[in-house]
């Protein structure tokens, strides 16, 4: 169950997702125009509203908008002063762009970043991973963090 | 929703939530109450709803047979 | 003479004073950690050395049930599909959680870290069971192995002609076991997720808060079914090894993972037999003990932290305190003693309202205490409060540490990476469960086990991995 306030003004949708809303009272912006919405949910239901309350203050943001008229153009979550920031947008560590590690929290190699071909007869493979002939880059790397102390157990 | 405006909280619930079945029992204006709703094929087909309070932690099946005239847990929804 | 019905301290055995008892039990810890002598387990036997187990399986549920064997010291052959291999190496998570390599032609593919701990200390094949030319190596490995998981649709096995009707015929003694999602009956082709035997079993139906606080149904966001339901399949797995071992016969095992997770439901089904009545969610509370549940307080002990996992998670406190004594301490301790007047007896704290007054009192108090500040004050009162962790505290826990439950490992394959569910499970004095690595690449086993154990030729070998069948 999900409502939405579709604003007249400036024919966007704002979605009120049903974990914030569903027994919720309070004012909500329009996250396009600004226009301000009373609403009265009781669970997942609009009990009163939304009704325009200009010049009012808003509450809450709606989680994230779109205009349907106008090619689905959208305010995902988390737009500054538009949509409502959550804790669950993805961070700044996850970008959608591979952060390749090649050293654990503790400074020791891990293999995960894509390697050159290495295996055998059918696909087999050794049960040992020779970093100092596969990954000699790496391998010095570690050296380095060994002597500047960085290696540590835990 | 304009019709809405003058109608108390659990009003507005009844007349969203229909009920599947209409009966004597007193449950229907208990606050405790959670009926089957319309169109609900899981619950047996006796059941008129679950009382939420007189099994704490359990909702007992209140069905269409036993009819409830009184109750010790009864609160009327103000 | 005292009264032969009366307990007296020094006719009890054990410590009579705090200092015996300390006298006692250091000598009793010692012994512990010199017998369990834990990050020393590699010296040991392994308790299932001997037994050789295919594994067809994907994803967590069954692979989780053969890796149990596999930890113990089982030789397990893990089958998977040439190139494409176990999904659940593509599944989860899905950003750039990878180890590598996963197979040579596909340089830049990796094994997405879901898979770590449900395939451990495998050998990895690759064989197409569709394929004519393979199923004469299949039953090859039959023969010599104890048994085999598999986790296809029912009948799917069977009509591949290498369910336990036919294998038993070349192996007498095989153990087969099919795990999946609701086995036959109405629904035989129902495919298995956790999810799906968290909600089908009602489990997801009393977790989570009530619904008067707006709570819906939840599942937990690990997929605790699937690993709770492959460990139930290796307790399957051991009776009828040892059922074998009495009669010298084979046992097929049908394993619905739906039907698994109703265990966990407790009293709660039969009590409908009984009564007709369904059981209700209450959230972090307990239905059976007040106080005994999850508060929140005010203020986190990471206030500067980047990352809201710590900076707004790490607020939340485990209190229990439902004997008449450790509340009446709970109420002085946050000053409501009229709490306590109130509630005086168990059977009243425990209803509905009474918990919701509580909990809110409680909560009422911790708002302006950070979880470390509730939880050192309720300790040194007496009470039981422990902060809710989460993987980072975890990781930092000297409990753990000690008992290796956490620990660093260096994967010969894979490098470091952190092991914690070989470890989890128990220590054992004699035959200790040990990681000797997580998982390997698609295949990265194929002249071990086609060459080296059941010898064909290289050269066949290499044509088969031409034409795709391994």
């Amino acid at each position: 169950m999900c409502d939405i306030i579709w604003c007249k003004k400036c024919n966007t949708v704002n979605y009120l997702d049903p974990y914030c809303f569903w027994n919720w009272e309070g004012k909500v912006n329009c996250a396009e125009c600004g226009e301000v919405y009373y609403i009265h949910m009781i669970q997942g239901h609009m009990y009163k509203g939304p009704e325009p309350r200009p010049g009012e203050k808003p509450d809450i943001h709606p989680l994230y908008a779109d205009k349907p008229y106008d090619g689905y153009t959208n305010y995902p979550p988390g737009v500054e002063g538009k949509t409502r920031p959550y804790n669950c947008t993805p961070r700044h560590i996850y970008l959608g762009r591979a952060d390749q590690r090649k050293f654990s929290i503790r400074n020791r190699p891990m293999r995960a970043w894509p390697q050159p071909p290495s295996a055998g007869i059918a696909g087999s493979q050794g049960f040992y991973w020779d970093i100092k002939k596969l990954s000699p880059e790496v391998w010095e790397e570690y050296m380095e963090k060994i002597k500047k102390g960085e290696v540590r157990d835990w | 929703m304009e019709h809405a405006k003058d109608l108390k909280p659990h009003e507005f619930l009844a007349k969203i939530l229909v009920p599947e079945k209409q009966t004597n029992h007193i449950c229907w204006s208990c606050k405790y109450f959670k009926p089957v709703l319309k169109g609900s094929k899981f619950p047996p087909a006796d059941l008129i709803g679950w009382c939420k309070k007189i099994h704490w932690p359990f909702y007992w099946c209140v069905s269409e047979y036993d009819v409830v005239k009184s109750c010790y847990a009864y609160e009327k929804l103000e | 003479m005292a009264d032969p019905r009366e307990v007296r301290l020094e006719d009890l055995p054990g410590p009579k004073s705090r200092e015996e008892l300390e006298d006692m039990k250091a000598p009793y810890e010692e012994y512990c950690r010199k017998l369990f002598d834990v990050g020393n387990e590699f010296v040991k036997p392994m308790a299932l050395e001997g037994v050789r187990w295919l594994s067809c399986t994907m994803y967590i549920f069954t692979p989780h049930a053969v890796a149990n064997l596999g930890e113990l010291g089982a030789e397990v052959i893990k089958i998977e599909f040439p190139r494409v291999a176990d999904p659940m190496r593509h599944t989860s998570p899905f950003n750039e959680c990878y180890f590598y390599p996963l197979h040579d032609t596909r340089p830049k593919s990796g094994t997405g870290i879901g898979v770590l701990n449900a395939n451990v200390n495998e050998y990895y094949i690759s064989l197409d069971y569709h394929r004519k030319e393979a199923q004469e190596v299949l039953y090859k490995l039959v023969k010599m192995s104890d048994g085999l998981t598999e986790c296809y649709r029912p009948g799917t096995f069977d009509r591949w002609k290498q369910s336990y009707r036919y294998l038993q015929e070349i192996n007498p003694r095989f153990i087969y076991v099919w795990g999946g999602g609701f086995g036959y009956g109405p629904k035989a082709f129902g495919g298995s997720y956790d999810i799906l035997g968290q909600a089908h079993a009602g489990l997801a139906s009393i977790t989570g808060f009530h619904e008067d606080f707006g709570g819906h149904p939840v599942k937990h966001s690990n997929w605790c079914i699937d690993w709770y339901s492959g460990t139930q399949i290796t307790i399957a797995i051991l009776a009828a090894l040892y059922w074998r071992r009495k009669t010298g016969l084979g046992t097929m095992i049908e394993f619905s993972q739906v039907q698994a997770a109703t265990r966990c439901c407790g009293y709660t089904v039969p009590l409908y037999g009984r009564f007709g009545i369904v059981r209700q969610r209450w959230g972090n509370w307990d239905t059976q003990l007040c106080v005994h549940g999850i508060i929140i307080c005010g203020k986190s002990d990471y206030p500067d932290e980047k990352n809201p996992q710590l900076r707004n998670e790490a607020r939340y406190v485990m209190v229990s305190a439902f004997n008449d004594p450790d509340f009446k301490e709970l109420c002085s301790v946050i000053k409501r003693n009229d709490l306590y007047e109130k509630y005086k007896t168990h059977k009243e704290r425990v209803r509905a309202e009474a918990q919701v007054e509580i909990y809110r009192e409680l909560e009422k108090w911790a708002a302006d205490k950070s979880r470390s500040e509730v939880v050192r004050i309720l300790t040194e009162a007496g009470l039981l409060a422990a902060p809710v962790k989460n993987d980072k505290e975890v990781y930092e826990s000297e409990h753990f540490r000690q008992r290796g439950t956490v620990r660093w490992m260096d994967d010969p394959m894979l490098g470091d990476v952190i092991a914690q569910s070989t470890y989890s499970t128990g220590l054992f004095s004699e035959t200790p469960r040990r990681k000797f690595w997580d998982f390997r690449p698609v295949g990265a086993d194929n002249i071990k086990i086609y060459h080296e154990l059941l010898g064909y030729p290289i050269s066949t070998i290499q044509e088969w991995y031409e034409k795709g069948i391994i």
